[in-house]
């Protein structure tokens, strides 16, 4: 299906990522954005604000963001496609209904443009710290689809892509970008709506007295309905069955052991592979490879320039998706190179997946940064100039000393014994 | 079946609302299994989220009614009932309170006098209909679940407004829809008793007591505009013939 002319404001523009975000959810056939305003994030909740109404969508600033993210739960089930935008105080405030969402299959996006430290940390600077909230924040075992876009021109065509995947495999969708991404101003095209290939809502267009709001199609995916369509929807945050009727009693006596968590987690591992989108580039005969996902992406590829300056062989592999991990890919590089490398912001995440699925086969480096900033690529550099000469196995991360590190922390804090 | 979805599915059939157009939202402390027998669609919540969810509901189909059977009203999730006062969200709240979370061993909800358990409660309790009053509701109620025929009406005329309503049930627990023969009929007709309807009273004199008899009764009756009117209104005044109205169906998809 392609997106509907009214949505899509075509033209070359100057715009930051936030802005972009915006303008591509509306492309994408969002209606209905329920947000509550938090800094780094907020232009793109005012960009959609300022154009939905020409295009029939709404947003509406709710109370909180616990609000804000039930409400689009809400406008997802009675038949639009949804958002909300926030940034890491918001988004742990969500977590509780992301596992409802998943539960219940509402297809919706979150974008949060991440901030740097903990708590209300640095609200203006940037981090990549969020990453393993976005895959494990709630209880329970669920899926979810991340994707980090690396620029405003990405953060128009992935917000796209995020609902597309939001609707097709019924999942809670995140883009984890950054402050960096979202506050960064660059060139933005925004194509003619006929170029731009979205997906309808898989509705069920069966009888009426068959439909099951849970019964999964091939691809473990269940059809969906509007509410107020005379369906009769009984529809639960509790495990139910495929009619949606909770089952708690029945498993609490032992006599159903088929919880619907198990195709949660499996309609989005089995189709992993169809999900998943990577970038590689100087793949062929690296001996190194740096791992890099968002904004340090775009900074891991000035300090692979300096490292292939000293005649070192490295390749670079973007994680655009990087939930679900593409476990497959790792373990079939680690078996081909000497070491990775991730620079990330943060103190470690991906990195353990990186190392999870290498399976001791190739060294790891973690170029680490406290956030509230980006790396210096010559730290990248020296850190891939370290992982090619080390000829030791080393079977645990290593953790590369930054110069920021060095001077800030002396090389690291040391326990007093 | 329970007096409390009896009086509802009356209240729905007075109006004249085709039931398929209804949908029930609520949040944890309130699961009434039993309606998915009466033909409305439902949605069962994270707790306290109930109000929110519905609004979502209606902003993305302004053409459903949305009812928000809630247990906890007040505490988990106040904040919504406050905004969506506010913002005279077109939403009835059907608060079932039965003054206890029960299924979580017994512990107290805020509209319990203080002093009502030794150790736990020391605040004065929320007065529900003063509440959704001052925050703007435009129509307000308290009856107890044994006033099946006043509260049948009551949800009639809530549901004919074009607001946000609250209605205040009073019943006891949980169990009372789950199995008829668990119905703890002394509390239910104790509640009864000891009411007294005074319809169209000052809202800040209908608190809850262990003193005086409970008044129930329909409390606020008025007219405002709703958040959709007031919505389409304001933006069609700035953006004039570029803006497409939310509820026309003209275009939206």
């Amino acid at each position: 299906m392609k997106a509907n002319p009214r949505d899509v404001n075509s033209g070359t523009y100057y715009m930051d990522g936030d802005v972009a975000a915006g303008y591509g959810a509306l492309a994408a056939g969002c209606r209905f954005i329920g947000g509550y305003p938090i800094t780094p994030s907020t232009e793109a909740a005012e960009t959609f604000a300022r154009i939905a109404p020409k295009a029939g969508a709404v947003f509406i600033q709710m109370e909180d963001e616990l609000g804000s993210i039930a409400s689009i739960m809400g406008a997802s089930w009675s038949g639009v496609k949804t958002m909300t935008i926030t940034s890491g105080p918001g988004y742990s405030l969500m977590m509780e209904a992301i596992g409802l969402g998943a539960m219940i299959e509402a297809p919706f996006v979150i974008l949060n443009i991440q901030r740097g430290g903990p708590s209300t940390g640095v609200p203006t600077k940037t981090g990549q710290a969020d990453m393993m909230q976005a895959r494990w924040g709630s209880h329970g075992d669920y899926e979810v689809i991340a994707i980090a876009p690396d620029s405003p021109q990405e953060l128009f065509d992935y917000t796209i892509k995020a609902f597309n995947l939001a609707e097709k495999y019924r999942c809670p969708v995140m883009i984890m970008s950054d402050e960096c991404v979202g506050h960064m101003s660059e060139k933005v095209v925004i194509p003619p709506a006929e170029e731009i290939e979205i997906e309808p809502r898989r509705f069920y267009n069966g009888p009426k007295e068959k439909y099951l709001p849970f019964k999964p199609d091939k691809d473990l995916v269940p059809k969906m309905v509007k509410a107020g369509d005379g369906y009769n929807l009984y529809i639960t945050g509790l495990i139910h069955d495929e009619r949606g009727y909770p089952i708690k009693n029945q498993i609490e006596k032992g006599k159903s052991q088929k919880l619907p968590t198990r195709r949660l987690v499996d309609k989005i591992r089995l189709n992993a592979d169809k999900i998943i989108e990577l970038a590689e580039e100087g793949m062929d005969d690296a001996e190194v490879v740096v791992v890099s996902y968002g904004i340090s992406y775009r900074v891991a590829i000035r300090g692979i320039e300096i490292a292939r300056g000293k005649g070192i062989k490295v390749g670079h592999l973007r994680l655009i998706t990087v939930w679900p991990f593409p476990d497959k890919k790792i373990n079939e590089l680690a078996s081909k190179v000497k070491a990775f490398v991730v620079p990330e912001i943060n103190y470690g995440q991906v990195v353990f997946e990186v190392e999870r699925c290498s399976h001791g086969q190739a060294n790891v480096v973690l170029v680490p940064h406290g956030g509230a900033g980006v790396h210096d690529p010559d730290d990248i550099a020296e850190a891939i100039e370290y992982a090619a000469k080390e000829k030791k196995k080393i079977r645990k991360v290593i953790e590369w000393k930054t110069r920021l590190e060095k001077f800030v922390f002396e090389g690291g804090y040391k326990l007093n014994k | 079946m329970n007096p409390i979805i009896t009086a509802f599915t009356n209240g729905i059939k007075k109006s004249g609302l085709e039931l398929s157009k209804v949908v029930v939202v609520s949040d944890i402390p309130f699961e009434p299994e039993v309606i998915k027998e009466i033909g409305v669609d439902f949605f069962h919540v994270t707790r306290g989220r109930a109000i929110a969810f519905g609004t979502g509901l209606k902003l993305g189909n302004p053409d459903l009614k949305i009812v928000a059977f809630i247990g906890d009203l007040m505490t988990l999730g106040g904040n919504h009932l406050v905004h969506s006062g506010r913002r005279n969200m077109e939403m009835l709240v059907i608060c079932v309170n039965n003054f206890v979370y029960k299924e979580i061993a017994g512990t107290l909800a805020p509209s319990v006098s203080p002093g009502f358990s030794a150790f736990s409660t020391f605040e004065r309790p929320f007065n529900a209909p003063h509440l959704a009053n001052s925050c703007g509701a435009i129509y307000t109620a308290r009856w107890t679940a044994m006033h099946t025929n006043e509260l049948a009406n009551s949800i009639a005329n809530a549901l004919d407004k074009r607001g946000f309503s609250v209605i205040e049930v009073l019943a006891p627990g949980p169990n009372f829809y789950k199995d008829i023969n668990q119905v703890n009929y002394e509390l239910l007709d104790f509640y009864y008793k000891n009411s007294v309807t005074k319809n169209n009273v000052d809202t800040r004199n209908v608190e809850i007591t262990s003193e005086e008899k409970i008044v129930t009764g329909e409390f606020t009756d008025k007219e405002k505009s709703p958040f959709i009117d007031t919505y389409n209104a304001q933006l069609g005044k700035i953006l004039g013939d570029k803006f497409i109205p939310l509820g026309g169906q003209s275009g939206r998809d």
